[in-house]
């Protein structure tokens, strides 16, 4: 567009001197050299009508650029268990994002094409759509900028998108999709990314026993759960607060160190002192599928975190002043951690996860 | 008569465009190469591994004691003044074609040589130490060439976690016991363009003087740019002293160096952008 805007200028001496419609040529032939992009209006791809659960946070705006649809979130799901998406083809996103696992896996740390072992543990893909960061160090703030980086990193995929594209352009099957999500059938490292993000935008969760006890659906919590909630609500929820079971913050809370020297939390992405081995408070929600725990899995169970936090955690200079300021620990009783594990189960949604 | 004027405005239109496909009458001429020296003080860097006997070493402000084995950063955004105060850009809008990976380890890369170079005198040559936020995507699609180059396995140029390039890569050994230094630099900004709400920007925008102006047009002509690694360590904005281990101030690998660190380094090479805009580099001389 700049080279033509450029034209413009010495073309009006022209028209200063001569007829309009010579002018009206030109510009014909001009517009004859754009594409016609305005094809994608006319075809049929309903937007999905997502229902958004009561009192859930505020979606991220960048979600109203990339609105799921019918076709697009069918196309991201398809792409999202493509093993052509690795090197060597033996891996998918859906390979370390497992539906029963609310789409994490078990392993301590992720593992990406022969064996190579990643940074850091695979997060739970669920509510993406209220999250305001993305990856535990918050990296991305748009959804749609996340897909390229597992396909290149060497511990992952190992790929480039150029060569997933040269794998999967005549596949027939994503020539249809690809047609009915985007109006033609080219495939385009934006329509991968988007069409992704799309089907990541319709992982909500909100159908666990503690949101139909919420929601007054004839389920009520038994005694232990309710004990739970109680503790939970009085030394754990000043983080994993809101609908979403986390605040969306970034601490340091103390937790064994990766020693991996690629690893410094949210401090490698911000720079900002406090950020030095901070990472986002994970949410809650089907905690019980995520095992181990951790941003590299230091916790094989969640009683061992609750044992950890009760015995304190690992002095730092920017601790999060919640365990700065109560000696270094949330003290819990065996009965309290017996009664918070009853109540987390709560949060596990076998509707989602097809558990 | 009428039909005649519609021809003579199409032909004028059409030779209006055939004027802006590059004037490539006398290609040599029109060259201006930009040769880099990457240097400890006046030394240039020889790199070798821990045990290496002829490594170049360099003893920093703080007294470490260190030597490379690589050293790799990329330029763009090149735009060279004309005397007259004029700015020339050279491809700045195509990584393809406007940015280049320096890298010791490659003779040939440390000789950029900037073709159709428009007729003139310049006196003064800018340029970006990394890319611009805007082109730092990793667009396989928009810059392939550049892509491929900075992304081969033994550039390493990337910083997949960011989406974006390396900057900078420099590994080398520090101490009489030879601990392992990494620094590497690259952007971490994230957000909408121009409303940026994390990270930071680790491109540097150089400015220098060149020594006796550069006449393009008459033949070849040659920019001898040094680049002092002695600054990484011992530069004009910090003097670092590094160390190894994984607190917040620990600097010597990356990463774990954090972009506080990170930004130390970044300012050391290629200036802060204030009151150094020249950070590791100078002109050293000029060939017409």
């Amino acid at each position: 567009m700049s080279r033509l805007k450029l034209k413009d200028g010495s073309i009006l001496k022209f028209i200063k001197m001569k007829k309009i419609f010579g002018f009206i040529i030109i510009v014909i032939i001009f517009a004859s050299c754009s594409s016609s992009d305005s094809d994608e209006a006319y075809f049929d791809n309903p937007e999905l009508s997502l229902h958004i659960p009561t009192d859930f946070p505020e979606v991220n705006s960048y979600v109203s650029l990339n609105k799921p649809t019918k076709y697009g979130a069918e196309l991201g799901e398809k792409l999202f268990s493509d093993k052509r998406f690795s090197a060597d083809n033996t891996i998918s996103c859906s390979s370390c994002h497992i539906q029963g696992n609310a789409f994490a896996d078990h392993n301590a740390r992720a593992i990406g094409i022969e064996g190579r072992v990643g940074l850091r543990n695979a997060p739970p893909l669920q509510n993406l759509m209220f999250l305001k960061f993305f990856n535990w160090d918050g990296s991305r703030l748009q959804l749609e900028t996340q897909p390229l980086v597992p396909i290149i990193t060497h511990e992952e995929m190992d790929s480039s998108i150029l060569d997933v594209i040269g794998k999967i352009k005549d596949d027939a099957s994503y020539k249809d999709l690809f047609k009915k999500a985007f109006g033609d059938q080219e495939i385009t490292p934006d329509r991968i990314y988007k069409s992704i993000a799309q089907f990541e935008y319709t992982l909500i969760s909100a159908n666990s026993k503690y949101d139909k006890v919420k929601r007054k659906e004839g389920q009520s919590f038994t005694e232990s759960e309710a004990a739970g909630y109680a503790t939970f609500q009085q030394k754990c929820a000043s983080c994993h607060s809101t609908e979403l079971f986390t605040d969306q913050s970034f601490r340091n809370i103390g937790f064994p160190l990766n020693t991996d020297s690629n690893e410094a939390g949210r401090g490698r992405v911000t720079g900002i002192p406090s950020d030095f081995m901070s990472f986002r408070v994970p949410s809650l929600r089907n905690v019980e599928y995520t095992t181990p725990y951790g941003s590299f899995g230091q916790f094989p169970t969640l009683k061992s975190v609750l044992d950890y936090f009760d015995n304190g955690v690992l002095e730092a200079e920017n601790l999060d002043p919640i365990f700065k300021n109560n000696g270094n620990r949330i003290p819990l009783t065996e009965q309290e951690k017996e009664n918070l594990l009853a109540f987390m189960k709560t949060l596990s949604d076998k509707d989602f996860t097809g558990n | 008569m009428e039909t005649l004027k519609k021809y003579l405005l199409l032909s004028a239109a059409a030779l209006t465009f055939a004027s802006c496909s590059s004037d490539d009458n006398s290609p040599a001429a029109n060259n201006l190469t930009l040769e880099f020296n990457n240097t400890f003080k006046d030394k240039t860097i020889v790199l070798g591994d821990a045990t290496s006997a002829s490594a170049t070493t360099n003893t920093s402000a703080a007294g470490q004691i260190h030597h490379f084995s690589e050293v790799k950063y990329v330029i763009s955004n090149i735009r060279l003044i004309k005397d007259d105060g004029s700015e020339v850009p050279y491809n700045v809008n195509d990584l393809d074609k406007g940015a280049t990976v320096i890298d010791q380890a490659k003779t040939a890369s440390l000789s950029y040589v900037l073709s159709n170079v428009p007729s003139a005198t310049y006196k003064q040559i800018k340029f970006g130490l990394g890319i611009k936020t805007e082109q730092n995507t990793l667009d396989q699609t928009r810059f392939p060439k550049f892509y491929a180059a900075a992304g081969a396995n033994d550039t390493q140029m990337m910083w997949e976690w960011g989406t974006g390039y390396r900057f900078t890569k420099v590994e080398g050994f520090y101490d009489a016991d030879s601990k392992v230094m990494s620094i590497h630099t690259g952007s971490t900004i994230a957000g909408t363009e121009g409303a940026y709400t994390q990270g930071v920007n680790a491109y540097r925008d150089v400015t220098l003087s060149l020594t006796t102006n550069a006449v393009v047009g008459n033949k070849a002509s040659k920019i001898k740019i040094k680049a002092d690694f002695d600054k990484l360590l011992s530069g004009k904005i910090n003097t670092i002293t590094l160390s190894t281990g994984t607190g917040m101030g620990d600097n010597a690998t990356p990463n774990v160096h954090t972009a506080a660190q990170m930004v130390k380094f970044v300012d050391n090479l290629g200036g802060n952008g204030t009151n150094d805009i020249s950070g590791m580099f100078s002109v050293t001389s000029v060939e017409n």
